[in-house]
Order: structure tokens, then sequence, then C-alpha cells
């Protein structure tokens, strides 16, 4: 079933094309990751869906019904952002329960979908923590908590793990898979990491330069790269990722 | 779609009241700010400029000026870099409680460091009688050592700061390269420091040049522009010639804020520093002890002496214990004045924190067009000495309904020290995540609330800090409110020079005790919230 449907959605700064022509839509339950270089638009696009921003020309469809101008909190979708954005005057428990309050048909019962989930991403231990004691990878759990408490059906990723180390980001990323399919939710995911789309990812948009490069499966981007920017940001790199990664597990010594 | 059109009304709507609130800034700053100055500049043309700034007074009154200033900047900001120096580079205890000792003369105005040196050095001053000084207090040299103890705690403050942030690594790097001391001190700290000491002994010259406490109280028959102003409006009601002196100190302010923008433009925002590891040396830490006391006692020697004077019966006569002096002040409406100025400095303090919230927050977290011009008023009164402003808006707001009020001295004051509290918060909202306003929008989390829950908590010592810095300094001023404030409205410390005109120095003491001990308490108490988390 479609989810969300993006119709020639277009967007403009300071008289530079940011988003051309953009089509795409995205079925319920689906893994969607944009890749692109920094400043390809992906962002930009994001902070269009969630309604951060608005479009110059195009529409945005949610489950049949218009969205293009509605205000972010009607859109039944949230946002994880890179720096995590949490409250730092609040407790991890605060953090999760704050915009559960301010709902006047989850207040009731705000503690308990809070307790809820704290317990999906595993931080039981801590919630009594600010986030300045917590971990990176923590702290973005937390984040996901508190965009998960509202039952959003569409969560966007603004390159969530761009600034925790390598450990962490393997951890999170099976986190989020997990939660993805212990919730069924649609999931958009932003980031300029060719490994990280292609491991997660049901389908992966290329973008550059304001502009769809290839839309499809990480297998079929793979056998089937649509042009030459395909074949270079995306399957050199990740040969060159692969490469390191084998040459890493050979040269490590196994206990 | 019905929902679509609506949530686009309500979004348009929030806009358009956030719109003219930020207009609604600028109006107001431009009508607090530019526009007493224009009507300042008007003024001048009233009067032969030309004779005016070539007359032997006021040359002589710009000779005194420059000279001064320029001897006592010196001064206090050498004295303070080596202060500053011996509480970062060494190993000495009790470096809070110095710093504290040093920083206590903001607490009180500049004419109570002039009043101060009348008591310890004038003609029957304590030190005169105790040691039989041959020289007197009054005239250059008393300007000169009035001005040094009122500039030095700003001038310390500021280069401590720059010891704080500066970063050891270069200095272990050159001790590897095996450089001497000499050389480290040339190829790292002079380049190091050559920037930020630029913008300390501009914000000195400025607080200096522009002060008329010091100079009214010890300058003799050495007349300072500020004074020459203070008279020329006080005394003989002629506007045209205080604006024309008016816009010659606003120069240096502008020559001072100008420099502090270029080298903050240029300088480093962002660093990774490593903090200095200091080991104990005797002789080094010895040396620093024996200058951070003396200088103690030296900065504490006026509130000695204010309290010496103010509760002994006839110093050095007769020295028994005694209230008269007090009762006498209360009797000539000290309370009274001290009830004023508390309404002024509340007032000032709560109005002033608010409307710089709101600006910061419109300048940091809501940019648009109109933030650069809202930045550029709000940081605008930086360039403006007290006296100037205050000239200003009797000029401006004389025959509106709120000249002679307590408003107008409210006003005046926000407006002198609106910059830095500005500043500060400026800084804090920067600092804090930019995209909390966006997570709340998605949250379903208003503005309002993202500010009143979070943003406003987290700024809590900023805020604190604002509060004290309006409140303090509504208490001591003098410069932006001396032409303003009439009988029904006058704030305590304009007391201090009536009193030292009517030869009542006990009674001036003891208001400047009073100021000083009122301030010490707020500054008590932001000092514990703070510490309460």
């Amino acid at each position: 079933m479609e989810k969300l449907c993006v119709i020639n959605l277009s967007k403009s700064l300071s008289k530079n094309a940011v988003l051309q022509n953009i089509n795409f839509t995205i079925e319920e339950g689906e893994f969607l990751t944009i890749l692109g270089p920094s400043g390809c638009g992906k962002t930009t696009l994001l902070r269009i869906l969630i309604g951060l921003d608005f479009p110059d020309t195009g529409q945005i469809f949610k489950d049949g019904t218009e969205i293009t101008n509605e205000v972010p909190s009607n859109r039944g979708m949230g946002i994880v952002f890179q720096n995590y954005a949490l409250f730092e005057n609040m407790t991890v428990l605060e953090n999760i329960e704050y915009a559960l309050r301010r709902n006047k048909t989850l207040r009731n019962s705000s503690r308990s979908i809070a307790m809820e989930m704290v317990a999906l991403v595993k931080l039981d231990e801590h919630i009594n923590k600010k986030p300045s004691a917590l971990s990176g990878g923590q702290q973005q759990r937390v984040a996901i908590a508190r965009t998960l408490a509202l039952g959003p059906d569409i969560i966007l990723f603004d390159e969530p793990m761009a600034a925790l180390d390598a450990d962490t980001r393997m951890m999170l990323r099976t986190e989020i898979k997990r939660i993805q399919k212990e919730l069924g939710a649609t999931i958009i995911y932003i980031t300029h990491d060719q490994e990280e789309a292609f491991a997660m990812s049901d389908r992966i948009m290329v973008m550059n330069d304001g502009k769809i490069i290839q839309l499809d499966t990480p297998e079929n981007i793979v056998t089937h790269p649509a042009n030459e920017y395909i074949q270079q940001f995306v399957i050199k790199n990740l040969e060159m990722k692969i490469d390191s990664l084998i040459k890493y597990v050979n040269t490590t010594p196994h206990n | 779609m019905h929902l679509n059109v609506y949530s686009q009304h309500i979004n348009k709507t929030t806009k358009g009241y956030q719109k003219i609130s930020r207009l609604l800034l600028v109006i107001g700053l431009t009508f607090s700010i530019i526009m007493p100055l224009i009507a300042m500049m008007i003024n001048i043309f009233s009067v032969n400029i030309i004779k005016i700034v070539t007359s032997t007074k006021f040359l002589s009154a710009l000779k005194n000026s420059l000279l001064l200033s320029a001897i006592a900047t010196i001064l206090s900001v050498s004295l303070a870099y080596i202060l500053a120096w011996c509480i970062s580079r060494t190993a000495i205890c009790f470096k809070g409680l110095f710093t504290i000792i040093l920083s206590i003369p903001m607490l009180i105005p500049s004419i109570s460091h002039g009043i101060g040196l009348v008591i310890l050095f004038g003609t029957n001053g304590v030190m005169t009688n105790m040691f039989n000084l041959p020289f007197t207090i009054y005239g250059i040299w008393g300007i000169i050592m009035g001005s040094v103890l009122y500039s030095f705690p700003i001038a310390f403050l500021m280069v401590l700061e720059i010891f704080h942030l500066e970063d050891s690594t270069p200095y272990e790097a050159a001790t590897v390269m095996g450089l001497s001391r000499m050389e480290k001190f040339k190829i790292i700290t002079i380049p190091y420091f050559k920037k930020p000491m630029i913008t300390v002994l501009f914000a000195v010259f400025t607080m200096v040049i522009t002060d008329y406490g010091v100079p009214l109280m010890v300058g003799g028959k050495c007349i300072t522009l500020p004074v020459m102003m203070y008279q020329d409006v006080i005394g003989m009601l002629e506007f045209g010639k205080g604006s024309v002196i008016g816009i010659i100190l606003l120069i240096p302010a502008l020559i001072a804020c100008l420099v502090d923008s270029r080298i903050r433009e240029n300088g480093n925002k962002e660093f990774v520093k490593k903090e200095f590891r200091i080991l104990p040396q005797k002789i080094r830490d010895f040396g620093a002890y024996t200058i951070c006391t003396i200088s103690s006692l030296l900065v504490l020697s006026p509130i000695i002496v204010f309290s010496v004077l103010s509760f002994v019966n006839k110093y050095p006569l007769d020295m028994s214990l005694t209230f008269k002096h007090l009762q006498h002040a209360l009797k000539l409406n000290a309370g009274q004045y001290l009830i004023n100025s508390l309404f002024i400095a509340f007032l000032v303090s709560i109005l002033g924190v608010l409307l710089a919230i709101t600006s910061a927050y419109f300048t940091v977290r809501m940019p648009s067009k109109i933030s650069g011009v809202l930045h550029l008023l709000s940081i605008m009164s930086l360039s403006i000495p007290g006296i100037v402003l205050g000239l200003s808006y009797v000029i401006f707001f004389k025959g509106s309904y709120v000249y002679g009020t307590f408003a107008i001295l409210i006003l005046a004051n926000i407006i002198h020290f609106f910059s830095s509290p500005y500043l500060l918060i400026y800084n804090t909202f920067g600092k804090i995540n930019m995209n909390l306003e966006s997570v709340g929008m998605t949250l379903g989390i208003s503005r309002w609330h993202i500010i009143k829950d979070i943003l406003l908590p987290l700024s809590k010592d900023t805020i604190l800090e604002m509060f004290s810095y309006f409140f303090v300094n509504s208490m001591i001023t003098i410069s932006a409110v001396s032409f303003l404030a009439s009988v029904s409205n006058k704030p305590i410390s304009l007391l201090i020079p009536q009193f030292e005109g009517q030869m009542q120095l006990e009674c001036a003491a003891i208001v400047s005790l009073l100021i000083f001990i009122i301030n010490m308490i707020l500054k008590g108490t932001v000092l514990l919230l703070k510490k309460k988390k």
C-alpha cells in the first residue's frame, strides 16, 4: 500500500535550484534510504517532507491525503536529527514524556508510553540520567524513543549516525532495523555512507545536484547502475569499503 | 483539504506575529538609541562649534582627558595583566577569593572611588595625617589614581579571561624545542595577547575618558571633557555646547567598538584548548601572594574607610562608634532615594533581561532579513558613553510625558547597559542545539513551550548573570541618570556628589557603603542561585 507520494517537488534557495522535479513513492513498512554527497539536496527534501520547509512547486500525499502545507505535528511523521537535539535540562524519561504530556489524547497514558519506549530502545537503566551523562549512541536512542513515543507511521532519520563511532554505528543500525520490524514503521533514512545505505535499505534513492539519479533496490543498483555517477560514487566507494573491511577482518587476530 | 488551508492560515498568522514583534523591537530600539543621538547631533548646529572646540578651556580639557586617560589606561591594564598572571599562572591558594576581592570596585560608583581617595589622601585624609604626606590628591594624579582603581577590575576580568582561554600546547612544543622563556614570550605570548589586549586597552581608555565621577571628586582645577560637559549642562544649561563635547566623547567609544568587532571577526571562534599544568614554585608563588595581598588591601581600602568614616563619631578626633551619620543620612532622605534606586534597579533588571532575551532569540534562533539590523541596534549601546546617552535623552525626551518620571531613568539604564547582557544571552542561545525548535514543531510542542521549558532553564546561569549586571550597574550609575533625575525620582547614587558638595563626607561614605552592601547581597544571592542545581 502506498504510504507516501511525492509529485514534481522543486525548491530553490537564493535562485539556486536545490531540488528539481522530485517524484517518488514509498510503500508502507518500507525502509527507503536517500543517499548522496553533501549539498545534494537530501536534507532539504527531508525538511520539506516533515514540514519544516515548504516546496516552491509540487505536492506531497500521505495515505492519499495532501499534506504539502500541513504543519509538522499534523503529518503523523517523526524525525531524528544527527545531533540528537535532546532537552539537556531533562532526564531520559522526561525527554520522552515531555511531548506526550503536551498531547491532549496521550496525556493520561504518557508515563506508560514513555516507559514502553524506554524498554524498546533498551535504556531502562538510564531513565533518570540527563543526556550529558549518556554516550552518543545512548543519546541517539533517547532521540529515537522520543520520536517513536507519539506513534508516527513514518520516521525520518537525518544522518543519525554521522557523529557516532564505528562500533556504535554498527550497533545502532541493528537497533533501528529491529525497531522498524517490531513497529512495522515506514522509514526514510538519509545518509552519505554507501555501506550504511546498502546494509539497511529496502530501496535506495541516489541523489546528486537536487535530482534523483537512481531509485531502486540495492541489488539492482549494483547490477544495473543507471549511469557513470552511480558507478563511481556508489559502487566504487562501496567496493573500497568492503575491501578494507575484508583486509581488517583478515589482519585482526581473533580469539 | 479544509485542514490544509487551516494549517496554512495558522502558519501565516504566527509568522505575521513574529514579523510584527521583530519590527516593534527594531522600532523601539531605534526610538531609544538612534533618535536621541540624532536629536543631540542636530543640537550642535545651534552653537558655534568652531568657537567651542578652539576655546582655551576646551583644548585644556581635551589635553587633560587624553593625557590622564592614556596614563590611567596603561597603568590599569599593566596592573591587570600582572594580577591576572598571578591568578592564572601561579600555584597560589585562594585564587577565587582574590578574584572576588579584586572585582569589588565594580560594585561601587566611580564617584565613590573619588571620595575614597579624598578620605584617604585629601587635605585631612587618613593617609595624609598618618604619614604626613606632602602631596595633594587634587589634580591630574588624583584622577589617574581614582581612574585606575575604578577601571582596573574590568581590565583584570578581561585579561583573566584571555589567560584562561590560552592554549598550553605551543608552550609545551617550545619547551621540547629548547626555547628560552624570553623566546617563548616573544613568539607565543605576545602574538596571542596582542589582539585581545588592544580590545582591553580601548575598552579601558573609553571607560576612563568618558567618566566624570572621579574627576569631579578629585579633579580640583584639572577639568576633563566629561566634567566640562557636566558643568555646562547642569550648571549653565548649555545643551548645544554639551552636545559638541558629547559627540567628541563618542569618538573613542566608537573606535573601541569597531576595533573590538574587527578583532572578534578575525579571531578564532572555536578551538581546542589544553589547560596549563602549574607546579608550585616557592619564589614565584611568594611574589604572587605578595602582589595579590597588597592589591587586595588597596582595593579594599575605600570600603574600609567608608565603614570607619560612617560609624565613628568624628574622624580622627573622636573614634567612638555611632549611628548618628546613618541617622543623619536617613534624615536627608537617603532612605527614600535608596527605595528609588531599588525600584529602578529591579525594573531595569527585569525589563532589560526580557528585552535582551527577546532580541537575542530573534537574532540567533529565528534569523530573518531584519535580524542583522536588530543585532546591530542591540550592540550599539556599547559605543555610547553613559553621559552622552543621558544628554541625548534630555534633548530628545524634554517636554514628553516620560520626562522627569521613573520611566525615563529605567529606559536610559536599560539602553545604557543593554549590550553586554544581550551578548551574553546571544552567545548562550547560539550554543544551544539549533534543532530544538524543529524537534518541537514535529512533536507538537509550541515554540513558547520550547522557550519556557528548555531554552530558559538551560540559560539559567546566563539570565542570573544578566540580571545581576543590570542591577549592579543601575545601582552604581551616575553618568546616564545625572541629567535626567529630578527630586522625585532621584537614585541614591546621585546623593554622593550632593553630599560631597555639602561637605558631608560621612553621609557620602554611608551612601557608598549602602550601595556596596546591596550589590554584595545581590551578587551573593546570584552566586547561590547559580550553584543550586
